[in-house]
């Protein structure tokens, strides 16, 4: 696609701090989307054995006894 | 005679600049038929070598983007940027779990608090309570006690207190128990002055804690704590 390669490199890429500040960004982005997503997985894994998964059988029935 | 327009460059600037022109050393040039037809400003450093094989520059238009040049540029500067931006990610992760890692656990922080029922303290009882290895006095105070440390002279003391500023509620003093001097823990409703008496060097602390006679250079330290229901302390 040459037609849109031209207006991307004229905004991100042809001032070098503004690719810095782009790169950067997507550092951030892409953290936070790598972090969620591995937790995801791994809340996927062990469905069933993680405390917040069991915990409703437990404090409910402290709740009802008080 | 060849004109300087059309002397190849890498000659142009192998010659020493004191040569003019007319006697320039280009033989070689000189005698090669030059071509006629040439468009481009760029001349092959082959040309007038025959068809040999060897000096034939191939033809590259069949590896030339068709995109032009600007989207092989996105491409490099896109693939440059990923590079970095994963690598931004992996070096902040990396500093991220030293820091995290130095920081305490979760299950130090949980001994670090304590919770005191403060309902079961009557009025003017002392209670002495562990946390983080040192005593901490609690002293549900009476209305008496509490005048008395107000009406106390602040300027004439050794270490100048308010009695408002070492206390959150009037009625409730909660202090560490250990001896500004060396560290002893003091005995409480004892002393001249209605408080702590310290018996390793007897340093007499008053009803707010605040050093009054002795060896002790400060008042009895206030940890951080907070009420965060009505008869409930949090020390920590």
């Amino acid at each position: 696609m040459p037609a849109a390669s031209r207006p991307i490199y004229n905004t991100l890429f042809r001032k070098n701090f503004v690719f810095l500040g782009v790169v950067f960004a997507s550092a951030f982005a892409f953290e936070m989307t790598y972090d969620n997503a591995m937790d995801k997985l791994w809340d996927r894994f062990n469905k069933g054995r993680q405390w917040k998964d069991i915990r409703a059988k437990y404090v409910k029935t402290e709740e009802d006894e008080e | 005679m060849a004109s300087l327009s059309q002397i190849p460059r890498t000659m142009l600037c192998a010659l020493p600049r004191r040569v003019s022109p007319a006697a320039l050393p280009i033989r070689a040039l000189s005698t090669s038929s030059k071509r006629s037809d040439a468009t481009s400003s760029f001349d092959s450093p082959f040309r007038g070598m025959g068809n040999d094989k060897a000096s034939n520059i191939p033809d590259f238009s069949n590896y030339r983007s068709k995109q032009g040049t600007k989207s092989n540029l996105v491409f490099q500067y896109f693939m440059v940027g990923t590079m970095g931006a994963l690598t931004a990610a992996g070096a902040k992760a990396t500093v991220n779990d030293f820091l995290v890692n130095m920081s305490a656990s979760a299950d130090v922080l949980a001994m670090a608090k304590v919770e005191v029922d403060l309902s079961t303290i009557p009025e003017g009882k002392n209670v002495i309570i562990k946390w983080r290895g040192k005593p901490v006095f609690v002293r549900h105070r009476t209305a008496d006690e509490i005048k008395q440390a107000e009406n106390v002279k602040v300027e004439t003391l050794r270490d100048p207190e308010k009695d408002e500023d070492r206390v959150k509620k009037p009625e409730w003093l909660v202090m560490v128990g250990v001896c500004t001097h060396l560290g002893c823990v003091p005995i409480g409703e004892a002393g001249d002055y209605g408080g702590w008496f310290c018996p390793c060097h007897g340093s007499h602390y008053d009803i707010s804690g605040r050093i009054r006679r002795g060896p002790a250079p400060l008042n009895l330290e206030i940890p951080t704590y907070e009420f965060p229901e009505d008869e409930m302390l949090v020390i920590g």
